[in-house]
């Protein structure tokens, strides 16, 4: 088994590293000793995002969270997203680090670049194979969302 | 207050205010420096750098500083013109719209008459037009609009011109005392405030003011509140019915106002959806119709929302009031409540959203796959 799979997004090659975890909202998941649920953005979701200059949560530390709640936004030089929860539990920690500086999502995004970590069910994370699987269907869908947007003027999401 | 109240056609010249963004973003940066730079370069013109806007509170030194200023303003921010324009006029700087030529060019309306009519026919009802505003103008300008500092540098020119400031050496005794307060009746910006002033200027320059803009030297913890829009609002109460968390109030006349706005929920717009007349603005909104943006203009960045797992949705804007309303309750430890009924809606919205996702459908059938290395050309 290796130790990383990769995705091509056209000539970028998103490096999936097979030690951890991964929600469907392209962040990764990693089970630590404490029982914690540690979250980070993918290479794949950082790529689309490219360099991030701002991060935002509008929850604090141990707030319970549903899955898919929004908790927050991120704005990079290109794009800007909420951010929604990868699962239900209840968010512990903040990377404080990247309040502070949110670029080391872009500079080490599978270690100090970590976003959060949470307390609760992890068991539906995907596996690396898996998530690479997700990439491949979802692929399409992501380069419509982004062209489309890229080409009108409307980017209206409600 | 006392320092700029001068005689009626004794003329204090033009504040340029830019306020600085949230982010990091260098370009931003450059961009604020060089214009505030510019502006205090231009004759009669007082240039001055504030931290973001929408987050001064009641005990910003820079907002003691704005107040003082009676003359014509020119504000400029990473808002949306007309959010920035309400957002002065909550803190007190107040002054009637003066439309810049400079316009973010995503943003321009062309059905531009027929707003105006609509806009005419429903005026009489507005708060706006029953409390009247002091008798300067205040022009709003989103950077968003050029990166060009020579497109700046006209439009200053252009503002000068239309004040009547253009002639060099007007009235520089009251920019003087603006820039240097020495009485007792002037707030100081000594010791704590620390206003930062070049006063010995180069005497070859343009402005015998100097070139270095006004910087007030505080950092604001960011805010989240509404921004009310009183040429739209029509003082009926909806946002009051609706927000459960205290932040609207009225004021001795009965008119609404943000009373608590830190009693606000970070992140929550609920309210504006509720706005029968988008006179709701959450400035840092990622969506552009509550930030301020002009009916169905567009955003400037790629929302990834849906990529990064915003749930599917198909909810009219009430019904996405209450949901957003509930899971703020929720969050703060209180019961969720019912939907409420509202008999008005905020109809815009909702139908812009449709035919913008007709479109995108129809232009997404091709090419595909060279996309994402587009993504590096993209100037959004």
């Amino acid at each position: 088994m290796s130790d990383s799979l990769s995705f091509m997004m056209g000539d970028f090659e998103a490096i999936i590293p097979c030690d951890r975890h991964y929600a469907k909202n392209h962040m990764w998941a990693e089970i630590k000793d404490d029982g914690l649920v540690r979250f980070g953005f993918s290479a794949y979701a950082v790529r689309l995002l490219q360099d991030v200059y701002f991060l935002e949560f509008s929850v604090e530390p141990l707030a319970d969270l549903q899955n898919r709640q929004e908790f927050g936004n991120i704005e990079s030089k290109k794009a800007e997203s909420g951010l929604y929860a990868p699962m239900s539990g209840k968010l512990i920690r903040i990377n404080e680090q990247l309040l502070e500086d949110p670029s080391g999502i872009n500079v080490d995004k599978y270690g100090q670049g970590w976003l959060m970590e949470m307390q609760g069910d992890a068991s539906e994370m995907l596996t690396a194979q898996q998530y690479i699987e997700h990439l491949t269907l979802a692929w399409d869908v992501a380069q419509r969302t982004i062209k489309g947007q890229a080409n009108t003027t409307d980017s209206s999401e409600e | 207050m006392v320092i700029a109240s001068n005689d009626k056609d004794s003329l204090n010249g033009l504040l340029v205010i830019v306020s600085q963004g949230q982010s990091r973003n260098p370009e931003k940066r450059e961009l604020e420096d060089a214009i505030a730079s510019l502006a205090s370069s231009l004759p009669n013109t007082v240039g001055m750098v504030i931290p973001n806007l929408y987050d001064l509170g009641n005990d910003s030194q820079s907002v003691a500083k704005m107040q003082q200023w009676k003359g014509p303003i020119v504000i400029l921010s990473w808002l949306f013109d007309r959010a920035a324009f309400w957002v002065l006029d909550r803190n007190q700087v107040q002054g009637k719209w003066a439309e810049s030529l400079l316009l973010n060019p995503d943003l321009v309306n062309e059905d531009e008459d027929e707003k105006e009519d609509s806009e005419d026919e429903k005026a009489a009802d507005r708060v706006a037009n029953i409390a009247v505003r002091p008798n300067r103008n205040i022009y709003s300008i989103d950077m968003r609009a050029s990166n060009s500092i020579a497109a700046f540098e006209e439009e200053f020119r252009r503002i000068l011109q239309a004040e009547q400031l253009d002639a060099p050496k007007r009235d520089l005794l009251s920019l003087d005392r603006f820039l240097n307060p020495t009485n007792t009746t002037s707030l100081s910006m000594d010791g704590s405030g620390r206003l930062d002033i070049l006063t010995n200027p180069p005497a070859a320059h343009e402005s015998p003011l100097g070139i270095m803009p006004l910087r007030v030297d505080e950092h604001p913890a960011r805010r989240w509140y509404p921004v009310i829009d009183y040429s739209r609002c029509t003082n009926c109460m909806e946002c009051i019915d609706f927000c459960l968390f205290g932040v609207y109030g009225v004021d001795r006349g009965e008119t609404i106002l943000v009373e608590q706005p830190d009693n606000c929920r970070k992140g929550c717009p609920a309210c504006s959806r509720v706005c029968p007349e988008n006179a709701i603005m959450f400035p840092q909104h990622k969506t552009p119709a509550i930030a301020g943006a002009p009916v169905d203009a567009g955003g400037f960045k790629i929302d990834l929302s849906k990529l990064f797992g915003a749930p599917e949705r198909d909810e009219d804007p009430v019904a996405a009031a209450a949901r957003e309303r509930n899971e703020q309750l929720i969050l703060a430890g209180r019961a969720a409540v019912a939907p409420p009924v509202v008999t008005s809606r905020n109809k815009s919205e909702s139908q812009s959203t449709d035919s913008a996702s007709e479109t995108n459908e129809l232009r997404s059938k091709d090419e595909l796959d060279s996309l994402i290395d587009q993504l590096d050309a993209l100037d959004l």
